[in-house]
């Protein structure tokens, strides 16, 4: 008996479950890899898990109370989340946010983007591999940050700061010098993470060229914030439907060109810094002032009709969605998530590559499971 | 051969049994001990204290742990195959500790100096794959199976690299005993002579070891701890301990094969003493830098691990072994070495350079406002 | 190369600096005076008796429903002899500190400045072994500002401080 000349090894795809409790899901996402060897084949994502209803709960709870859901839906920039919530009963009530409390909405958002790219930035190092270091890095630079918020709104994460009209109440008198303060150390901070990876050859030779995603595909699956700005789409509803106090701001769009991993990476690192500039911009022309408007409704009830806000959450375009029949309570109140579309692209940009490279795509994209799931 | 155990005539038996217990009590000592080190060193390089509430300075921390393991449950998964999985531990953990062995610690410390001592530890140093991939393949888990995979194709790829840099240290020795090899470095140490394969014999190490940048098997991030994966109590504390173990031999190692061991700069007549601060100096040196890279370099992924020891490790070897080869035949002068040596590093680092190097445009300012286009 | 040499400077420099570790259990950092644990209820010691008069409004707004509210008569009001001026007051009062999300609107809602959110450690370690535990009755609730271990902060709404 001779082996036949033509027999192959026969070989079978392997599935793995990475998910609901795996180190670098971020929460409880699951995802099923098919992989072929080391070479992921499929991928097939099961989000869900961290559903609560937040949408639905806010119809039953009138305008105030559900700044407090808004919070949990996005609790790594829960001022951001906030601020689209209350813009969008704003638009609905028609009120006129005076400008102080507008000048310190947009440095609380900014200060929240600091600690959510932070926060990023740890995470991604862990999934990239380096022990922890990065990881404790961000952590004490968003303590500093963390710790301003409790002294201007008393929580931590849950701030439940922002109200329809203008501020819950105003921020403290040493507000200029802690947020100068806070600077200062996230300044050094972020240096810290671009001499620790961003010229790392491990580092680059880990993230470039994986989880490449085209221009066009990025637009066709309703990325953005700066998952799209890496691939080279100059996508900012700060710059191109200025909220706040933008449209007066100095700051540049940071776009990549190659939509990979490395440049998603980038992109936040850069927008750190503008986010920086932004910050003392503000801090320079705040003024004092009101912080509701004068004649604030004692009971607020928004006008009949619909609309659709958007503000760039740091994760990209985190939108509500407002119906309104009257009352003092949504009729229907839909979120639009950033990372939820985000995260629709996650197959196409991790197919065919290695099993490591899926999970630090994954990190890339920067998901927040509780806005995925509300 | 003489029984004489720190100077007592014994039976036969009698004093191998006494030579085994000093391994494992020594060798578990040292390893909560290195346990203990890495803890408090590794927090220190991410601004953190470490343990400090077990003993002073949370000294017995790795008392405490040791305790805890071994108090668990000792879990085997319903579909592990029970031989498989309940030995794997400890074919990782005997050759390490047979390793032991042959180590010149100090002058006439030792257990037993071979003649023949540098080939028998590499033998005996790379039985204790077998244990890996017993341990991946017998917890039927899909994690552990990628990771025993994974750590058999590194432990072969390094395995070269570093036999290949301890072969030329034998050629300049002339010996294989490693005692021999201590006292040939009398004046001039052969990390002098041999730059080159000390940094080869470092890089392969970190792979032997599996410790970052090479932690691919283990892999906390994507394959949550590999073998390991569904160990508990005292056998994954039997890993941890292999783990520390093979740390602290190739340390010791390191320091008698490349660093002079106890005999460079003070020569051999110094007394104990020095002897033992020397070696300690040494080889605390080299765990320092174990973990200081394990505080700041990510993971390589599989495929960019193997091409760097096939592509670059092992053709530098080679002609390093070469080189050593010419000089030892026709008898040039030493300093030859130490100039190769010096070039071959310069190639190495260029060759890693090269190997990861990109010269792309970073993510910036937006050039192009191509979400107008699109 | 020269990447990794300065990823690895990174964290030797780190190495030398000073760790930025809270020492939690042993050390308390002190708290910002608007920092919010979870509400309790506040003591007037002018009267001798708690601020709330189990009006409900905290009940009603209340998001999560976490609080029951009940009223009763006040023993003390001037008609029956006494000397406060309160008609009715708290009879019984739970908080679940279970359900409560610490949005701070009981306190934004009560017209007595009756409640307040806990601004002290005290506040934020709660852990029990029993959920049930965790719902607070009047005079756990009390306790603290009774015995006058609080400076709270009830934040006027909507009034700038410059």
């Amino acid at each position: 008996m001779v082996a036949s000349p033509q027999h192959e090894f026969e070989t079978q795809d392997l599935l793995i479950n990475v998910g609901p409790q795996h180190p670098s899901t971020h929460g409880v996402f699951r995802m099923v890899l098919t992989i072929d060897g080391e070479v992921v084949k499929d991928v097939v994502p099961y989000i869900g898990y961290l559903h609560r209803g937040a949408e639905k709960l806010c119809e039953t709870m009138d305008f105030r109370q559900g700044i407090g859901f808004m919070d949990r839906t996005e609790y790594l920039a829960a001022h951001n989340a906030e601020l689209s919530y209350v813009m969008a009963v704003e638009a609905l009530a028609g009120l006129e946010v005076p400008d102080r409390a507008q000048w310190i909405r947009t440095i609380l958002c900014e200060l929240n983007r600091l600690s959510s790219h932070f926060m990023f930035l740890g995470a991604f190092g862990i999934d990239v591999g380096v022990f922890g270091t990065p990881f404790i890095y961000a952590w004490r630079e968003r303590e500093a940050i963390i710790d301003l918020f409790e002294e201007i709104s008393g929580d931590r994460m849950m701030y439940a700061y922002f109200r329809p009209g203008g501020l819950a109440w105003d921020v403290p008198l040493n507000f200029k010098e802690r947020v100068r303060e806070v600077l200062k150390s996230t300044r050094q901070g972020i240096k810290d993470f671009d001499e620790l990876l961003t010229q790392n050859e491990i580092f680059r030779a880990r993230t470039e060229g994986i989880g490449y995603i085209s221009a066009e595909d990025a637009i066709d699956w309703g990325m953005s914030g700066p998952s799209i700005r890496a691939s080279g789409v100059a996508l900012d509803v700060r710059r191109d439907e200025p909220y706040l106090k933008y449209a007066d701001l100095d700051f540049d769009v940071i776009t990549g060109e190659n939509g990979d991993v490395f440049d998603r990476y980038y992109c936040r690192l850069m927008e750190m810094h503008e986010s920086v500039k932004i910050i003392e911009q503000c801090l320079a022309r705040l003024e004092p002032g009101l912080i509701v408007p004068d004649k604030m409704p004692r009971m607020l009830r928004a006008a009949p009709g619909e609309v659709y806000i958007r503000t760039e959450a740091p994760r990209g375009e985190y939108g509500i969605y407002m119906v309104s029949k009257g009352g003092n309570r949504p009729y229907r109140l839909k979120v639009r998530s950033a990372c939820l579309s985000n995260l629709q692209a996650l197959k196409q940009m991790s197919v065919d590559q290695y099993v490591a490279d899926a999970i630090i795509v994954l990190g890339s994209i920067d998901i927040v499971l509780s806005e995925v799931d509300r | 051969m003489n029984n004489s155990l720190f100077g007592f005539e014994i039976n036969v038996w009698l004093d191998a049994l006494a030579r085994l217990g000093l391994i494992v009590g020594v060798m578990t000592v040292v390893a909560m001990g290195l346990i203990y080190g890495e803890r408090k060193i590794l927090a220190r390089f991410q601004q953190r204290i470490g343990p400090q509430k077990t003993g002073p300075f949370g000294l017995l921390q790795s008392v405490a742990d040791a305790i805890k393991l071994v108090g668990k449950e000792d879990l085997r998964p319903n579909a592990a195959d029970p031989w498989t999985f309940e030995l794997a531990p400890y074919f990782v953990f005997i050759p390490i500790f047979l390793g032991f062995v042959s180590l010149p610690f100090l002058l006439g410390v030792n257990i037993r100096l071979f003649d023949l001592g540098l080939l028998y530890f590499i033998a005996v140093s790379s039985v204790n794959i077998v244990g890996w991939i017993m341990a991946g393949w017998g917890s039927d888990n899909r994690y552990a199976m990628i990771g025993g995979m994974r750590a058999a194709a590194q432990a072969i790829s390094y395995e070269l690299p570093l036999v290949l840099s301890l072969v030329t240290v034998a050629m300049l020795a002339g010996s294989l005993n490693l005692k021999d090899i201590v006292e040939g470095q009398g004046t001039v140490p052969y990390i002098a002579w041999l730059p080159l394969a000390f940094v080869i014999f470092f890089i392969s190490t970190l792979a032997e070891m599996n410790r970052p940048p090479f932690d691919i098997p283990i892999g906390e991030s994507e394959v949550v701890g590999g073998p390991f994966v569904e160990y508990s109590g005292i056998r994954w504390s039997m890993f941890m301990l292999g783990e520390y173990a093979s740390l602290w031999i190739l340390s010791v190692l390191t320091a008698a094969v490349f660093l002079g061991g106890y005999s460079w700069p003070f020569g051999e007549d110094l007394g104990r003493g020095y002897q033992l601060v020397l070696m300690a100096a040494k080889s605390s040196l080299y765990i320092f830098v174990v973990f200081w890279v394990r505080a700041s370099i990510p993971r390589l992924r599989i495929d960019q691990l193997m091409s760097y020891s096939w592509k670059i490790l092992l053709p530098l070897s080679l002609a390093q072994v070469l080189v050593v080869g010419f000089v030892r035949v026709y008898e040039l002068p030493d300093i030859f070495l130490a100039i190769e040596g010096v070039f071959g590093l310069i190639i190495l680092v260029s060759l890693t350079g090269r190997a990861v190097a990109s010269n792309r445009r970073l993510p910036g300012a937006a050039r192009t406002m191509r979400s107008e286009a699109a | 190369m020269k990447g990794i040499a300065k990823s690895l400077m990174v964290t030797l420099s780190t190495f030398t600096r000073k760790p930025v570790t809270r020492d939690y259990p042993n050390y308390h950092r002190p708290l910002p005076e608007r920092d919010r644990a979870f509400p309790l209820l506040l003591w007037d010691k002018e009267v001798d008796e708690p601020f709330c008069t189990g009006c409900h409004a905290c009940e009603r707004a209340c998001p999560v429903e976490c609080m029951t509210v009940l009223m009763k008569d006040n023993p003390n009001h001037k008609s029956n002899g006494g000397d406060s001026s309160r008609r009715k007051i708290i009879d019984k009062f739970w908080i679940d500190y279970a359900r409560c999300m610490r949005c701070n609107i009981c306190v934004e809602v009560c017209n007595f400045d009756a409640i307040a959110m806990n601004n002290t450690w005290q506040g934020h370690e709660t852990s029990v072994h029993d959920r049930k535990d965790l719902v607070m009755d009047l005079q756990q609730l009390l306790a603290q500002s009774h015995g006058g271990a609080i400076k709270e902060w009830v934040p006027t709404l909507g009034q700038a401080n410059e």
